[in-house]
């Protein structure tokens, strides 16, 4: 374990462990003071190529690169030294001089890696009076992601992401000298499930998301922390939203779960949850037709069912629910209706155990784990068939589904609505519209659901790692959380939450990070008003 | 005046041949490196202050004691990449004596426990490719290369590898990363290529010249080597002559000669009319030298040095007073510029900003700002990427820009060449 | 769509075979292949070259274009590099470039009507003793004057 000193400061780190990473921190927060850096990423290859992480080491008169120059016992590094400064300067600068000025257009603007840099080590006077070079803009990359290779600074990153982590080997960097770019051989598009990784960790505006370019300025946003509900693996997450909706999630660092990286595909499922894919009201099944109902009164209605029916009343669990809600429900139901008829919904089983080797894992609940330890606290094991059996012997009358969040999982929606509807009374909890259940007739309730980014909650992963979540923000106030549903459909009291409408709570977090993002972009605003 | 250390036979068509080479003495040092331990040759070389010839000038022996004293597979290239504007030595030696060089890197492949070579060698020169190949050929089929070597125990097998044309492939880890079938682009040091070179195996690279002198090295030991050149740049060494010389040409010398002999002496001096301007005399990265250094230069590492320039290949290009000096340092920007790989962000950025500058003063259109700013940029350019490139090109215009200041100084006020009388655009057409 | 001829491909796979690393077969792989396309590399040769080395095509495009040796684009039948660089430039190398475009009525990197030449400006050749100089195709011509070279060009069919 070497000790060195780091700005003044005594540190002592692991054997191997480079000056860069000691500085960064085993919390990601630089407690010794930060470095500029471009091409180096913590979950990369070194490349060693922007020249910026320089720092001064005692007895060495040459500036050495802190991400390749391992640290050893007793070393004395600075990069608060003039001699640092000045070469940050400098690096900085020659990152600029073919960097276009296209900030106010450019998508990055606000979380741009040469805006914050610049601002914080750079030279602040150019004197690059020549012309710059062109290259190609608007570079249609692949299904996901588009490319300015004159925004581009060559770091390296998203093309050792394609070796190094999806391992398609899509991107190079051709030509030579200032002539190089970025791009995707001809025929080959980039195209692989974790492509927007590449805009994630482009610290510049080169690569950018199709999804989300153009749709809001960074700085509009908040944003909050959750998992990613998209399948078992549970990735850490960060959802970025304002009152118009969810705009785009990106990855959160978890070494133990993702790391630095998320599939695509986790990245679309902010989509279903905005308000307009969403149930807004409990609707009840009329002769006549749909009736609408707020959604606390629908099941406050529901418990003279399901009292009704008591011992012959099912429930059905997808592994979309938090634990705290399984654990709610469940008891409810052994303890309130003395009803074992308890039922795992699993969309996919065939492909449960798939796993792309990387991230990406058949099971699309975020928590099956977590629902099939609270069944088996209750020693609750029954089979699908069992539930099939007793709907055609009419010995359930009633049945109660917590229905899926990500129904673009659910291939076997429709049977299972199909096959469910043939109970008396059918109770359907769920977030989002479906055309199935709306075709429904006879007793039927659909109750909205909140999604998971509007609850706290824990999600057990794959691995039986239990996550907590906090809640991001709240899209449709007037729905319920399953545990909330559960215990107005037993006739107990919930405390009242005050009626709000969506998008107006005021989440302070995320307003103070709104703020550092307006401070950090100051120069951005004094310049739009020139 | 020449010293025919390695370059006596060069005249003689045969000794291109395994047969000529042979009666000339080939092939005879082999057998008594054999007769030696490796570490013997090593101690010898290191003893006879060999520095290496491909530009940087690096104790030979001293770098490959940096091999890892193991059994480890590793591998000896030869840097044949010749490509420093103004060097064209290697390309002799190879089209003269490709056994020399076959001999020199057996003996050196030996020495430090190699058992496969490469001779790397720019794609340009199919020539040169073709005799070594002919000569790879013959030392095959006379069981001086491959599997026990004449009975010796010792295997050594070579191959001759072609670049693609690039400057860069000169730097020893750009070197590998092309052999390696990737980009000529220079390698992170550490680690080093004595510790992980090319396939990640340890590695010694020399150049052409540095390995063929390994041979009389062995034949007639350390001391007798050190009798040629001075005592801290021992030996001979072949210099490129080129420019606006007389009789420009390879010449092999004792290292330490004066460099204003080469250039009147052997060189034949200026053409009638003409007055020496300036010399470059390590090849196009080198510093320049003004006229009044020349006097004082002697062409050994430490002499050159104290005129803050390099011996650097021993390319030594004669400038006359017939040339501008902004113009000449455009076609060095030009070419830095084209062959900066791209990987660093100060060469990369720089060259090009360099090079833009100078041709907005060569097209009337500097500003004085610009040559404050050239030296700026070219001192920000400096020893701050992954390799030598960067600093050599910045380090001509350092030197041009300080040295011949009132040059640039009167093109950018009257907007055309102190020397030409014209534009950039008038000047060679 | 490009294919290698058969000898073409023997050779590649003889290359793939020679070096302890497949991807160092990439640079001779490519030379095979411009041979066989006229002089120039396209996006259908690096794509074909994909399939039969199995390395994926961005790893050889990188490779291709970043020596200046492969032709990005179409040159004629004899490519006419003038060497240009700075003991070259010392003896007129640059008048010497100029004059064989005028003389062929071309300009830098094009090909003559009649198909025949490309007269291209490259960085040094390694010839600088012997200046200036030009490479014809894989043949080296030294020590040329404007006439010189003319005469060896016209002697080109």
């Amino acid at each position: 374990m070497p000790k060195c000193t780091i700005n003044g400061k005594e540190v002592e780190v692991k054997e191997g462990t480079t000056i860069i990473e000691a500085m960064y921190g085993e919390k990601r927060d630089w407690p010794n003071g930060k470095v500029a850096h471009y091409c180096w990423h913590p979950s990369l290859s070194i490349a060693g190529v922007c020249r910026l992480c320089m720092v001064e080491i005692e007895g060495n008169p040459r500036l050495q690169i802190a991400c390749n120059t391992v640290v050893t016992e007793g070393m004395k590094v600075t990069n608060q030294s003039e001699k640092v400064q000045d070469a940050a300067k400098w690096g900085l600068d020659f990152h600029l001089i073919n960097h276009p000025l296209d900030c106010p257009i450019c998508d990055q603007a606000g979380e741009c890696g040469l805006q914050d840099q610049y601002m914080e080590f750079g030279k602040y006077n150019p004197e690059m009076a020549e012309k710059k070079v062109k290259k190609h803009k608007v570079v249609d990359l692949g299904p996901t992601v588009v490319l300015d290779t004159e925004r581009c600074i060559l770091c390296s990153r998203c093309v050792r992401f394609t070796e190094e982590v999806s391992k398609t080997n899509e991107l190079g960097i051709f030509n030579r000298g200032d002539r190089s770019e970025i791009g995707t051989f001809d025929d080959k598009p980039l195209d692989n499930k974790y492509s927007l990784n590449t805009v994630d960790i482009c610290p510049v505006g080169a690569l950018t998301s199709k999804d989300f370019r153009f749709r809001q300025r960074v700085w509009y946003l908040k944003e909050s922390d959750t998992i990613c509900n998209g399948c078992s693996t549970g990735c850490n997450v960060k959802m970025y939203y304002n009152r118009e909706g969810f705009f785009r999630v990106k990855p959160v660092y978890n070494a133990q779960v993702n790391g630095d990286w998320m599939c695509d595909e986790g990245r679309d499922v902010y989509k279903f949850i905005n308000r307009e894919n969403r149930w807004l009201r409990a609707k009840r099944r009329l002769a006549s037709g749909w009736e609408e109902m707020l959604p606390g009164a629908a099941a406050k209605e529901l418990s003279s069912v399901v009292k009704a029916s008591g011992t012959k009343t099912a429930l059905v669990l997808t592994g979309q629910y938090s634990v705290e809600e399984y654990e709610n429900i469940i008891s409810n139901f052994v303890n309130e209706l003395k009803s074992k008829n308890i039922f795992h919904w699993m969309n996919m089983p065939e492909k449960a155990n798939d796993f792309d080797g990387i991230l990406l894992r058949g099971d699309k609940n975020p928590n099956t784990k977590g629902l099939l330890s609270v069944l088996q606290n209750h020693g609750i094991n029954t089979k699908w068939s069992d539930l099939t059996a007793a709907l055609a012997n009419g010995s359930i009358e009633t049945v109660v589904v917590a229905g899926p969040e990500v129904q673009a999982q659910f291939p076997d929606m429709k049977d299972k609505v199909r096959e469910l509807s043939k109970a008396k009374n059918l109770i359907w909890f769920q977030s989002c519209k479906n055309a199935d259940l709306d075709a429904l007739t006879g007793n039927v309730w659909l109750i909205p659901m909140k999604s998971y980014t509007e609850k706290d909650g824990t999600f057990v992963n794959h691995a039986g790692l239990a996550q907590k979540f906090k809640k991001v923000t709240t899209v449709v106030s007037e729905a319920l959380t399953l545990l909330e549903a559960s215990e107005l459909m037993m006739g107990k009291a919930i405390s009242i939450r005050p009626a709000t409408s969506p998008f107006v709570e005021a989440d302070r977090q995320s307003d103070r990070v709104m703020l550092e993002h307006r401070k950090k972009n100051e120069f951005i605003f004094r310049r739009g008003s020139l | 005046m020449e010293s025919k250390l390695l370059t006596e036979f060069y005249h003689l068509d045969e000794f291109r041949t395994l047969d000529g080479y042979k009666k000339n003495g080939g092939y005879a040092v082999l057998k008594k490196a054999f007769s030696m331990q490796p570490q013997q040759i090593i101690d010898e070389v290191k003893a006879s202050g060999l520095r290496g010839r491909g530009g940087a000038g690096f104790p030979t022996g001293m770098k490959w004691g940096f091999l890892p004293k193991n059994n480890e597979p590793r591998y000896l290239l030869c840097n044949a990449d010749e490509g420093e504007p103004g060097t064209f030595k290697d390309r002799l030696m190879m089209e003269r004596a490709p056994h020399q060089l076959i001999e020199g890197m057996i003996i050196s492949g030996y020495a430090v426990g190699s058992k496969k070579g490469y001779i790397y060698v720019r794609g340009e020169y199919h020539y040169p490719i073709s005799v070594l190949n002919k000569a790879l050929k013959e030392a095959y089929d006379a069981g001086l290369l491959g599997k026990n070597i004449q009975g010796s125990g010792v295997d050594f097998d070579l191959d001759v590898y072609s670049g693609a044309g690039a400057y860069i492939c000169g730097e020893e880890t750009g070197m590998i990363s092309s052999l390696e079938g990737l980009k000529g682009q220079p390698k992170l040091k550490p680690p080093f290529p004595a510790v992980q070179g090319y396939l990640r195996k340890p590695t010694i690279v020399n150049n052409v010249e540095t390995l063929a002198a390994v041979v009389p090295i062995i034949k007639d030991g350390a001391q007798a080597y050190r009798k040629f050149g001075t005592e801290k740049s021992a030996g001979t060494k072949l210099f490129s002559l080129s420019g606006n010389v007389v009789r420009p040409g390879n010449y092999e010398v004792n290292l330490g000669l004066p460099l204003k002999d080469l250039i009147f002496k052997l060189g034949g001096g200026m053409k009638p009319g003409r007055k020496l301007k300036a010399v470059i005399p390590g090849g196009s990265s080198a510093p320049v030298l003004t006229a009044e250094e020349v006097e004082k230069a002697n062409l050994d590492y430490e002499s050159i040095a104290a005129l803050g320039s390099m011996l650097g290949s021993g390319a030594v290009i004669v400038i006359d007073d017939s040339q501008c000096m902004v113009d000449m340092l455009g076609v060095l920007t030009h070419f830095y510029h084209h062959e900066s790989c791209g990987q660093c962000t100060p060469c990369r950025e720089g060259t090009g900003w360099l090079n833009k500058i100078v041709h907005s003063i060569l097209e009337g259109r500097g500003r004085l700002q610009d040559i404050e700013l050239l030296i700026k940029v070219a001192d920000n350019m400096k020893g701050r990427t992954i390799c030598a490139l960067s600093d050599a090109a910045a380090l001509p215009v350092l030197s041009f820009v300080t040295k011949f200041r009132d040059e640039f100084e009167y093109f950018v006020r009257e907007g055309h060449s102190k020397v030409r009388g014209v534009r950039h655009a008038e000047m060679h057409h | 769509m490009f294919q290698l001829s058969a000898e073409g491909l023997a050779e590649v796979k003889k290359e793939l075979k020679r070096y302890e690393a497949k991807e160092s077969a990439i640079i001779p792989a490519l030379y095979v292949a411009q041979k066989e396309n006229k002089g120039w590399i396209n996006d259908e040769v690096i794509h074909h070259l994909s399939q039969v080395m199995e390395i994926p095509e961005a790893r050889i495009n990188e490779v291709f274009k970043f020596y200046t040796m492969f032709n990005q684009k179409p040159v004629g039948k004899y490519h006419v590099q003038v060497c240009t660089n700075i003991s070259c430039a010392l003896n007129n190398s640059r008048e010497l470039a100029g004059h064989l475009c005028k003389e062929l009525k071309t300009g830098y990197d094009q090909i003559t009507e009649d198909g025949r030449f490309t007269i291209s400006k490259v960085e040094c050749l390694g010839s600088c003793g012997t200046a200036p100089m030009m490479q014809v195709n894989d043949a080296y011509y030294e020590n040329l004057t404007p006439e010189s070279a003319m005469n060896i060009l016209r002697g080109m069919k």
